[in-house]
């Protein structure tokens, strides 16, 4: 559910020479200039291997995500490209609809041109969905086995994650999709712990599937780790309910937990029934407290907060969604998943028929004229490299952001938050990662001395910045589109 | 050429159009000269042919204004009369047809004087004789006038030009508070009144009655009203007929140097700026050479001719005759309103002019929706071109930047501002609360002008000793069964009673001396609401008065925000203090921070409000690789950044200062 949706991989998009250029500017007049013209969409299909111009290349993607988008139903919040397959049958395994989208699925992956000869192993694949669980094993591997086919041999160290769902696998399954198939990461859908709130959210498990599942994944063997989900502020979700939650995940004992604030989304049921703040959603601040509580009790219970709703036990990062936060490259396959490649977002069609169709232009070669491809303007790469960077913990970082986006940039945006250090939102913080004083931020920002002497870093402080992250984020925007 | 001009004066009109041709090519072909000019000149004359103004010598003119109180018809009646004498025709054009403005036709007012000149056969009654193509033909000026009293000012400077008013009086509703200041207007210029009872078609008119109200208000003869409906037509045949007996012809000497009102002017994209004048004495002709006696500048007339009903050249104006003329001036600014314009080579003795327009209500404007302050300049300098009555001085607020202080005649006034600069200049304007113009004395003996409440110290270092601000006397008539709560709404807003007398069995008329703060802001809309809209309302302003005032301050987390500033009385500013703080904390969103709101006077601190922090703002769900729709969410949230205002640290949105200009009733 909320999970990962989409990402990446595209190889319509040759190389264009991306790296962004350096060229400090008056503050009031923030330009960015890129070392080359971006490539109209036109060019895209031309191979990728003619373009004497461009001298360095982006690394290519080595990170794939592949949405599988079928549920028992929809939840209540999602809204998410789903197929709901319907509750009455327990037994998918032989659904046409299944066979006919992996088909699809892997003619996508094979009319994917190679993004270069230099295709590096790749190193993260995530299934997301929809609840990927529900595809048979073997299916999975059929789409594992084309990656093989197209992108070379994968790394040995893989994260290959899936999004599982509670009440959708038995010991069976699991064993063949870990021992078998080779997945190595687990993100469990268990979304709360109380049979009351699942059945408000539309959920198609209780809290008996919860345990169930917890027991399996626990059992398993060859799993790397595995990630527990839940979600905060649900509909008449109570502080204690909340507790409990987080009690029992951290018993259950993941090595990863992921966190996530209710939304309501547009279209969904819950919009139609509830407005955020008004019960029987919780309050603006009885939410606030609930992040300020997955913080505290999983911080306590030795879990880092490396993003804003991802914890893990140290060196079990997600490493697939780094690559989203990092800013780098992934290819994306299936029905709406988003890919970036070579400086260009695309996202594909969200219904299937409009999919079936960008499959078939695909393949025929003829994507240009539809694609509805973004090359990244470098204003929207800084301001995506911010946003993205804000969400970590290790925050962004001052220099590598004012290589790309020149100094000026940096003291802009420096002055901008200047509040916020001080208030303590922003946490500046020096080469070794110590937190800088408001006194010494000052001095630097007033001063002569070349900025980024001491401040290396700039990341929100937890829990209070990165419960106004949208806030600070807005602010940086201002400075970096005025 | 004046000479032959004179001396054709003299004979018989059948063959004044032949002098006047000889007249006319006499006068430009030295000036224009060539074969091509020659030819554009004839296409003129052909197209002049109808309008030979040399038929027309003073006797033969007439110059009248329509002068009501809002809504009595005055429009209705100008657009019968310009379809009667087929100066526009009937059934086309637009309804309300002087109200060029999209202002004026939204709100049905009359805002902008406008003139229009008919052509009318008449017999006199004296030469019942003459056949109807015999009777002679008569040039007739009508001056449409704004009826809100906003708009006395352009009343005034019409009347300037008349010799006559139709006072149009709704026979149903009788006389109204504009009504008796519009009377007065006409009554001290020593003009000519037609009384004109209008609207007799509807059931609830009471001729009589009106009639009555007339006799005993204005002591005008009940006799020589004239009763018409413009709906219907019914007694319209009367009116025209009733100003050309009843209205003198102009006085002035043709003989005599030019001497020339100018009325008004405007400018246009592709002419520059268009004077409306009225000739006095003298006469004028294209390409005559003429200058201001306020500047001294002397212009070139390069265009002349009357409104019929739009600009229509004639090549000439003569004596008692309105129209226009253009002449070169760069801006609106050089045509000074109320000016006399003469023959360049001649000297003449000034007309009296018309008091200058006075400006009751200040208010900052400011660009609004992160627009920019060039743009807001150049609007404002190009719709002054076509308001001359506004005031603009430059001004700096630390909380909306750079803007100006805008002097207005009115409130309604004020608005209208604002809507014309939005409709017809596209500008996007943030206005401050409004105030009036006070004086405040200090123990060093020194006085301030206070156009601007930012502008006074909140701790001067020296003692106020004394304090003024404008009064008006405010006429009101109304049903006496609302008396009871009018005169409570009167002495709330502070005011003197100095008369109240019965007009008739039903109705009163009140006047009050009203500080003019008490008014500027919805006295109008309060004053309709609790009289069922029965009453009526009109002020002329009144001298300075003593009072107890203070300087209301709005603080942000302790800092003053200079463009929320007041000046208010010192019994009530508990009151604003209390209202402004606590509309200021519905509009305000909470923020990162808690913020305080308070008002202050001085050092003293009467209201306070807080707003907390606010808690949480975070996409915490996961969208995947999907970052693109991240971001345009968070762009989103910048852009609505954009539209405030930043005082400090917090930021204000635009509405908060709407807001707060409705606060009102201090």
């Amino acid at each position: 559910m909320p999970r990962a949706t989409p990402a990446p991989l595209q190889l319509l998009f040759p190389p264009i020479s991306l790296p962004l250029k350096y060229k400090p500017q008056p503050i009031s007049h923030l330009t960015f200039v890129r070392s080359s013209i971006p490539c109209p969409p036109a060019v895209y299909r031309n191979s990728s291997t003619d373009y004497p111009h461009i001298t360095t290349p982006l690394p290519p993607p080595s990170s794939i995500y592949i949405h599988l988008p079928f549920c028992r139903r929809r939840c209540h919040y999602c809204d998410f490209p789903i197929i709901a397959l319907g509750s009455s049958s327990s037994h998918y395994d032989d659904d046409p609809r299944i066979n006919t989208y992996i088909r699809l699925l892997l003619r996508e992956i094979r009319a994917t041109k190679p993004y270069s000869s230099l295709q590096l192993p790749i190193k993260t694949i995530f299934f997301g969905g929809g609840t990927p669980s529900l595809v048979p094993p073997r299916l999975i591997a059929s789409v594992l086995d084309t990656i093989r086919t197209k992108f070379g041999e994968v790394a040995a160290d893989v994260e290959v994650s899936m999004e599982m769902d509670p009440g959708t696998f038995d010991a069976g399954r699991l064993e063949e999709m870990v021992g078998v198939v080779g997945v190595t990461r687990i993100s469990l859908g268990v979304q709360a712990f109380q049979d009351e709130l699942l059945r408000e959210c539309g959920r198609a498990h209780g809290r008996r599937e919860v345990d169930e599942a917890i027991e399996l994944v626990n059992s398993s063997h060859g799993l790397r780790s595995w990630s527990l989900d839940l979600i905060s502020s649900l509909p008449r979700q109570t502080e204690e309910m909340w507790e409990e939650s987080l009690r029992l995940a951290v018993s259950a004992g993941p090595q990863h937990v992921s966190v996530y604030d209710l939304q309501v989304e547009e279209g969904t049921k819950f919009a139609l029934l509830y407005t955020p703040g008004e019960f029987p959603l919780p309050a603006e601040a009885q939410s606030a407290n609930f992040y300020v509580m997955a913080s505290e009790t999983l911080k306590l219970a030795g879990y880092e907060h490396y993003e804003i709703s991802s914890y893990c036990k140290p060196g079990h990062e997600c490493m697939h969604n780094i690559t989203y936060w990092q800013n780098e490259p992934f290819y994306g396959f299936g029905l709406g998943s988003a890919s970036y490649i070579n400086g260009v977002r695309f996202s594909r069609p969200r219904r299937l028929k409009q999919y079936e169709e960008f499959v078939k232009d695909l393949e025929a070669g003829n994507m240009s004229a539809k694609s509805n491809a973004s090359i990244v303007e470098d204003k929207e790469m800084a301001m995506d490299v911010v946003m993205l960077s804000l969400r970590t913990a290790k925050g962004l970082d001052l220099k590598s952001f004012q290589r790309s986006f020149g100094e000026s940039v940096v003291l802009s945006l420096c002055r901008a938050w200047r509040p916020h250090v001080e208030s303590g939102h922003v946490v500046a913080l020096d080469e070794e990662r110590k937190a800088i004083s408001i006194g010494k931020f000052d001095l630097e920002l007033n001063g002569d001395c070349q900025l980024g002497r001491r401040v290396a870093f700039l990341r929100l402080s937890d829990p209070e910045g990165f419960l106004m992250s949208n806030e600070l984020i807005a602010v940086a925007f201002g400075v970096l589109s005025p | 050429m004046r000479a032959l001009y004179r001396s054709s004066r003299f004979v018989t009109s059948t063959l004044r159009p032949l002098l006047y041709e000889s007249y006319r090519f006499g006068t430009l072909l030295p000036l224009i000269g060539g074969e091509c000019s020659f030819c554009s000149h004839s296409r003129e004359k052909s197209r002049e042919g109808a309008l030979d103004l040399s038929q027309y010598p003073p006797e033969r003119i007439r110059n009248f204004s329509i002068i009501a109180h809002v809504d009595h018809g005055k429009s209705t009646l100008a657009d019968r009369l310009l379809e009667l004498t087929g100066t526009i025709k009937k059934g086309h054009g637009q309804p309300q047809y002087l109200d060029k403005l999209q202002v004026e036709r939204e709100r049905g007012i009359t805002v902008k004087a406008q003139t229009a000149t008919m052509f009318f056969r008449h017999k006199f009654q004296q030469h019942e004789a003459t056949e109807k193509e015999n009777a002679p033909n008569f040039l007739l000026n009508l001056i449409d006038t704004p009826g809100h009293v906003d708009f006395s000012y352009e009343v005034s400077r019409s009347l300037a030009a008349c010799q006559g008013v139709l006072l149009v009086v709704d026979a149903a509703q009788g006389v109204q508070a504009q009504t008796v200041a519009n009377f007065y207007l006409a009554f001290e210029s020593n003009l000519a009144i037609i009384p004109v009872i209008n609207k007799i078609d509807q059931p609830t008119a009471d001729p009589d009655r009106v009639k009555a109200q007339l006799k005993s208000l204005f002591d005008l003869d009940p006799n020589h009203a004239l009763l018409t409906s413009a709906k219907t037509g019914q007694g319209l045949e009367h009116v025209l007929p009733s100003v050309i007996d009843r209205i003198p012809a102009p006085p002035g000497k043709c003989d005599s140097p030019l001497r020339m009102l100018l009325l008004d002017s405007y400018y246009d994209e592709y002419k520059g700026v268009i004077c409306h004048v009225a000739v006095v004495d003298g006469a004028l002709c294209k390409g005559d050479k003429i200058a201001s006696s306020a500047t001294g500048h002397v212009y070139e007339v390069s265009d002349i001719g009357i409104m019929h009903p739009e600009l229509t050249p004639t090549g000439v104006l003569l004596t008692g005759q309105v129209g226009y003329i253009v002449s070169g001036m760069r801006s609106t600014a050089e045509a000074r309103v109320g000016d006399t314009l003469h023959q360049a080579k001649s000297t003449v003795l000034p007309l009296p002019g018309f008091k200058p327009a006075k400006h009751m209500v200040f208010s900052g404007l400011y660009p609004a929706d992160g627009s920019d302050f060039d743009a807001l300049n150049h609007a404002i300098e190009r719709l002054i071109c076509n308001d001359a009555s506004v005031s603009v001085t430059k001004e700096t607020s630390t909380a909306l930047g750079m803007g100006f202080r805008c002097g207005f005649l009115g409130l309604l006034h004020m608005d209208v501002f604002h809507q014309r600069l939005e409709q017809e200049y596209g500008a996007k304007v943030l206005s401050t609360i409004p105030t009036v113009p006070y004086i405040f004395e200090y123990s060093d003996g020194s006085k301030v002008k206070v156009q601007n409440p930012a502008a006074l110290a909140s701790n001067p270092g020296k003692s106020v000793t004394a304090c003024w601000e404008p009064s008006v006397i405010a006429t009101i008539i109304l049903p006496c069964e609302y008396v009871g709560p009018v005169i409570t709404l009167c002495s709330e807003r502070r005011g003197d009673q100095l008369e109240y007398s019965f007009i008739e069995s039903q109705r009163v008329l009140m006047k009050y001396q009203l500080p003019l703060r008490e008014i500027v802001v919805d006295f109008y809309n309060e004053l309709k609401s609790i009289t069922s809209g029965y009453a009526s309302f009109d002020y002329e302003d009144a001298e300075y008065q003593k009072s107890d005032l203070v300087k209301l301050d709005i603080l942000l987390n302790g800092q003053a925000v200079d463009a929320m500033a007041t000046i208010v009385h010192n019994l009530k500013a508990q009151r604003v203090g209390r209202e402004l703080v606590d509309k200021l904390k519905k509009f305000i969103d909470r923020q990162m921070f808690e913020i305080s709101i308070q008002a202050a006077i001085g050092s003293r601190i009467i209201a306070r409000e807080t707003i907390s922090a606010m808690r949480k703002n975070v996409l915490s769900k996961c969208y995947g690789g999907d970052v693109t729709r991240k971001r345009k969410l968070l762009e989103k949230q910048k852009e609505g950044k954009k539209r405030m205002k930043r005082v400090g640290s917090v930021d204000i949105p635009q509405e908060a200062f709407h807001e707060l200009l409705k606060v009102s009733k201090e």
